[in-house]
């Protein structure tokens, strides 16, 4: 499975949601197809709400892991 | 005396870095997120904070712990409140903070809030030099008979509170459905924002029953932009056009120095709320081991940061407060310049979001959907 890895540490809020929100929309297909899945890093404490949240509501699973200094959200598609 | 004060504002500034950083009780985004992506999870915090400040404040008022009620510091209001919150809006959600949220940002250690802090300094001094204009438009627009709060209309003490409190009652139960208060968040130590709003809540009542005053950054910040003037530009702030009325706001607004023995007030209280919010951030974001080097946000975003405090610094003055003064201390006891300033911030924040949309981030607005509800 493809990784495709999105860095947003350090960007201004509410960069993290949207960003996301638009690289989803741009790779809908090969996430929907679970051939991809995609791996966002960021410092961004609210989006550890909002980005789950938001992507689970929009039929996707997701994974938060806490690493040192940053979130890495796991986004792939619910079979 | 002076060191239990400056010690006592120290605490509360590392009380309340801590709290906002653990929870991101950001007011910006409180407003931002609506026009942006719908989101009320935080503003109901916000409303929250208000009306039980409202509450706990009438209390301590009748219990006699609070003197100076109705509030002789807030002054009648005028269209620079409005304006000034407008100016604020905008500059609050291009900084990607309010003040207070620009200062626990940049204590744990967002690079785009450091940008908006010098914003905050530069603008500071900037807006000293348009002081006298500023003040003919306020004495143009100042509302006359001297009504500077709700109680100085109705004469009903408690009317207030009861006012606030039923129409926080009404907006947050208007839907059929119960609003959310708490939420999933994964960061480490993450505290909800409502439970963020209630001990800001009790800094708020020991501030008022300690120094009789609401918590307040826009001076302190001023004074911190002015000493850096006399270090760096010594020629500029000693123009013969820096002086007069300008001097006032460059050097600090008057905080009632009597009951400081003439001490400067705004170094004793102004000053170390904001060291201490930025030091309680920083603390903070060690103990979460969230203090380490990242990659620098896109140089729009710097821009967007430093513009965007510059236009708090200016809206903060012109309104005689920033959201600290005016949402913490003047709406929940309903002072009138503070219902402006707070108009202004709602519609200067759709007017920011507009702007971070299409010019800072370049996206489209995207409201969240599918079977969720905030």
């Amino acid at each position: 499975m493809e990784t495709i890895a999105i860095d947003i540490r350090g960007q201004i809020c509410p960069a993290c949601l949207l960003i996301t929100l638009r690289e989803i929309n741009t790779h809908k297909t090969v996430l929907r197809d679970g051939k991809a899945r995609l791996v966002i890093k960021t410092d961004h404490r609210d989006a550890t709400r909002t980005i789950p949240s938001t992507v689970c509501a929009m039929g996707y699973d997701i994974n938060v892991t806490g690493r040192k200094g940053y979130y890495e959200i796991t986004i792939g598609y619910r079979k | 005396m002076y060191p239990e004060i400056v010690l006592t504002h120290l605490l509360f500034g590392i009380g309340l870095g801590v709290v906002m950083h653990r929870s991101d009780f950001c007011m910006a985004g409180a407003f931002r997120d609506i026009f942006i992506t719908r989101d009320f999870f935080r503003m109901r915090a916000v409303i929250l904070l208000v009306s039980v400040t409202s509450v706990l404040l009438y209390l301590a008022r009748t219990a006699g712990l609070v003197d100076s009620y109705p509030p002789s510091f807030y002054s009648s209001p005028s269209l620079a409140h409005l304006a000034g919150g407008v100016i604020f809006g905008i500059g609050m959600v291009l900084a990607g903070g309010c003040v207070m949220g620009t200062l626990y940002k940049a204590g744990a250690g967002n690079l785009v809030s450091l940008c908006a802090f010098s914003g905050l300094l530069l603008g500071s001094l900037l807006f000293a030099w348009a002081y006298p204009l500023h003040r003919s438009f306020v004495e143009a627009t100042t509302l006359p008979g001297g009504f500077t709060a709700m109680e100085h209309l109705t004469g009903a003490p408690g009317l207030s509170a009861l006012l606030i409190v039923s129409i926080s009652i009404l907006y947050l139960f208007r839907g059929k459905e119960r609003p959310a208060w708490t939420s999933n968040a994964f960061a480490r130590g993450y505290l909800d924002p409502w439970k963020a709003a209630l001990i800001v809540c009790a800094i708020i009542i020991l501030s008022f029953t300690l120094t009789g005053r609401p918590l307040a950054l826009t001076s302190g910040y001023s004074r911190l932009a002015s000493c850096l003037a006399e270090r760096l530009l010594p020629e500029a702030v000693t123009l013969p056009s820096a002086r007069s009325d300008s001097v006032r706001l460059l050097y600090g607004m008057a905080m009632d120095p009597e009951s400081l023995s003439g001490t400067d007030p705004v170094v004793l209280t102004q000053v170390p709320l904001i060291f201490g919010i930025v030091i309680g951030a920083f603390l903070s974001a060690l103990r979460l081991g969230e203090i380490t080097a990242r990659p620098a946000p896109p140089r729009r975003q710097l821009l967007s940061g430093f513009a965007g405090g510059i236009l708090l610094a200016c809206g903060s003055l012109m309104a005689g407060g920033c959201n600290v003064w005016h949402i913490m201390g003047g709406l929940p006891l309903f002072v009138f310049q503070s219902v402006l300033f707070v108009c202004g911030m709602g519609f200067g924040a759709y007017v920011g979001s507009r702007l971070l949309l299409t010019t800072v981030l370049q996206v489209e607005r995207c409201a969240p959907h599918g079977n969720h509800s905030y």
